[in-house]
């Protein structure tokens, strides 16, 4: 136990003096912390401009060829209030100008329920034909109640109807939940194939430049490796609080600002019972996959070896990312795929996280689940600090896995 | 205080490494342990530390099962290397920690080896900015910082320079007079000659020939003359295929029986010029080289 404290606060004093981790850390703060600063940023210098200089409009050209001449005008103006809506004569003024550049655009309403629209270069974006057949379809409407003998203010009112409604979540609100589980997910797949690159580095450094002929004799295989994974997991916990910190910190000096964005809003304002969910899977989920990128560190004996060697651990865990993204992207988190998945320990920190956060999961089930999962990364633990032991003093070609299996069962 | 190891059986897969190796080392003196690459030297000091199990066999301390909570080890292992990128002093005094000394006495202990080794200037430095034999120097202390029972020396001359050597020797001297267990491997026969007195030769996992040192030598057959003369070329005429060439010049004479030793060197000295003559004992590397090299 003492050991493992010494180990963990050597390992733990590397992270943090070491410059890149510094560095990183800063930067992301930094960067998260512009983000949340952006709107009011934003907002500073679009007052500046609107007071030096009003942006001058493009011309939109109205050649009204039916009897509602004054009321399809009005319409327009109001619908277009980006462009100035100006009258023209005929096909060919409109024309004319629009070469010139003068104008950008032209309605040419033969009818309230046809026009042709002309237009320079037509954008993929432009979206004005929308626009005003909304325009002219409230209007022929209008005016075809009008011609019924509906009084103006009847007209008024069905064209205006409002729906009052409500809704009520008896399970989780989905939409909100996507956000969480969506950064939720991303984080631990960057922090975990990230921080597990670095202990397996860590320990193949170690193993490369001999130090560990003297560590394996001096100290204990499995305090040696709790004491690496532990201090990497409390390394990455003390990053993503800072970044997360300063993120919360700069979005609540800023709250007022990001009001008109409800997901981000919504994703500062995460029900505790969620939040505990994560941090309990998180913190598992990187456990178990640390001590995996552990034992496969000390089977590597070059740090040129380490990206063939973790591929296997790679692509297990990406396997998992890409079953939960796609469920959750299709909505369906409650699949046999999505349920299985939630209780493998390699799968579960993120396949059960996010049914828990989608669906409604019975209490059992999540019970399972992470009594399953803190098995395995003891279990996993112990393990790779036994092929940690073997693996370290094995030079040359990485063993293959049999014949680590075949070390265990003789150890 | 006395370290044993009893008919050991260690094997790694289909390979027998070690089969039935007894060793004995005593405190107060060094132990010489000798052999071939792959000898199984390095396999018998890892089951010594306890850094993997043997398959058969004990090891005892003063006749009872090894406590490795209690019996402490010092290793200077022939790969060296610590943490390049780190501090001397942060990586020694957490390598003094890990063998089970509180913080403060581990600074003194390392400032105290520091300086013994003359490296106390390096204090601050990075590991990799420092010379092969400094950084060797550095590595001797993590093996002696905690001041443990037994110090393991695995080829602790190779890469020093005379003055360090002699430097080495003096800590080596000290370190033995203070009573504990030096065990020595090294291919360098000279320093297991000037310090050990009991020594083991490994071959094919087996001990070929162990026990105190100058009693192997006494032991050795002595049927054999070593003779200097001006006239080589008669006593080798006169002698046949019982006399060889020597180095330097020197007859090797191979006597039927150690009993005729007398009368031949009489024979010698009176019909010839002889200018040296004396009975041949083997040094420990031609004892070496004759138990080392027979395939087992």
């Amino acid at each position: 136990m003492k050991q493992f404290r010494k180990i963990l606060k050597f390992e733990l004093k590397n992270y943090l003096q070491s410059k890149s981790f510094v560095g990183i850390t800063v930067f992301l703060a930094l960067a998260i912390a512009v983000v949340m600063f952006f709107p009011r940023i934003a907002e500073n210098f679009k007052k500046d401009k609107a007071d030096s200089a009003p942006k001058d409009r493009e011309t939109l050209l109205l050649v009204d060829q039916t009897e509602y001449a004054p009321l399809t005008e009005e319409a327009f103006a109001v619908a277009f209030g980006k462009y100035e809506v100006k009258k023209a004569q005929s096909v060919a003024v409109v024309e004319e100008l629009i070469t010139k550049g003068e104008a950008e655009c032209a309605f040419v309403l033969e009818s309230l329920t046809s026009y042709t629209y002309w237009v320079n270069n037509l954008s993929m974006y432009d979206t004005n034909t929308q626009v005003a057949d909304e325009v002219l379809k409230e209007l022929y409407r209008t005016v075809s109640m009008t011609n019924a003998g509906l009084s103006a203010e009847e007209v008024q009112n069905i064209m205006t109807a409002q729906i009052q409604s409500q809704v009520k979540t008896l399970g989780v609100d989905q939409m909100q939940n996507y956000w969480y589980t969506y950064i939720m997910i991303f984080a631990l797949y960057m922090v975990i194939l990230l921080y597990g690159q670095m202990v397996a580095t860590n320990v193949a450094t170690e193993k490369s430049s001999r130090a560990m002929e003297v560590l394996v004799t001096s100290a204990d295989p499995v305090a040696m490796m709790f004491g690496k994974v532990l201090s990497s997991c409390l390394a990455g916990f003390t990053q993503l609080l800072v970044i997360f910190g300063t993120a919360m910190v700069s979005f609540n000096l800023n709250k007022g600002y990001w009001d008109a964005e409800g997901v981000i809003t919504a994703m500062f304002d995460m029900p505790a019972e969620l939040l505990i969910y994560m941090l309990l899977f998180f913190v598992l989920g990187f456990l178990i996959y640390a001590f995996m990128f552990g034992a496969v560190g000390s089977t590597a004996s070059k740090l040129e070896d380490i990206s063939t060697s973790v591929m296997p651990i790679t692509m297990l865990f990406v396997v998992g990312f890409v079953v939960v993204m796609i469920s959750m992207t299709a909505n369906t988190v409650d699949t046999l795929l999505m349920k299985i998945c939630s209780f493998v320990p390699f799968t579960a920190p993120m396949a059960m996280f996010t049914r828990i956060a989608m669906s409604t999961v019975p209490a059992h089930e999540i019970a399972i689940s992470v009594g399953l999962l803190a098995a395995s990364v003891v279990g996993v633990g112990i393990l790779s600090a036994k092929i940690y032991r073997i693996g370290v003093l094995l030079y040359g070609t990485p063993p293959k896995f049999g014949a680590i299996c075949k070390a265990l069962r003789q150890a | 205080m006395v370290l044993e190891m009893r008919n050991i059986q260690k094997s790694f897969g289909e390979k027998k490494v070690l089969q039935g190796v007894s060793l004995r080392a005593e405190g107060g003196k060094a132990f010489g342990l000798l052999g071939r690459n792959g000898a199984g030297k390095t396999t018998s000091i890892r089951i010594l530390m306890h850094v993997f199990p043997a398959n058969g066999g004990e090891v005892l301390f003063d006749g009872a099962p090894i406590d490795y909570n209690k019996v402490q080890f010092g290793y200077l292992p022939e790969e060296r290397g610590l943490y390049p990128k780190k501090k001397i002093i942060d990586q020694l005094v957490y390598f003094a920690e890990l063998k089970g000394m509180d913080y403060k006495s581990a600074v003194r202990s390392v400032d105290y080896w520091l300086n013994r080794l003359g490296m106390t200037e390096y204090r601050n430095k990075r590991l990799d900015t420092l010379s092969k034999g400094n950084q060797q120097k550095i590595q001797l202390i993590t093996a002696l910082a905690h001041d443990p029972h037994v110090v393991i020396l695995d080829e602790p001359f190779s890469g020093l320079d005379p003055v360090n050597a002699m430097l080495l020797k003096d800590v080596v001297r000290e370190v033995i007079a203070k009573g504990k267990i030096v065990l020595f491997s090294s291919h360098q026969m000279n320093y297991i000659e000037e310090f050990c007195d009991s020594i083991a030769i490994l071959n094919g996992g087996k001990v070929a020939l162990s026990g105190d040192l100058h009693e192997i030598k006494r032991n050795y057959p002595r049927n054999r003359l070593v003779i200097r003369s001006t006239q080589s070329d008669a006593i080798a005429t006169r002698f046949g295929e019982a006399c060889q060439q020597g180095k330097d010049g020197e007859l090797l004479l191979t006597l039927a029986s150690p009993d005729e030793k007398q009368s031949i060197m009489k024979l010698l000295a009176e019909t010839y010029d002889i200018d040296e003559m004396k009975v041949f004992e083997p040094s420990l590397n031609d004892i070496f080289v004759e138990y080392a090299e027979k395939e087992v």
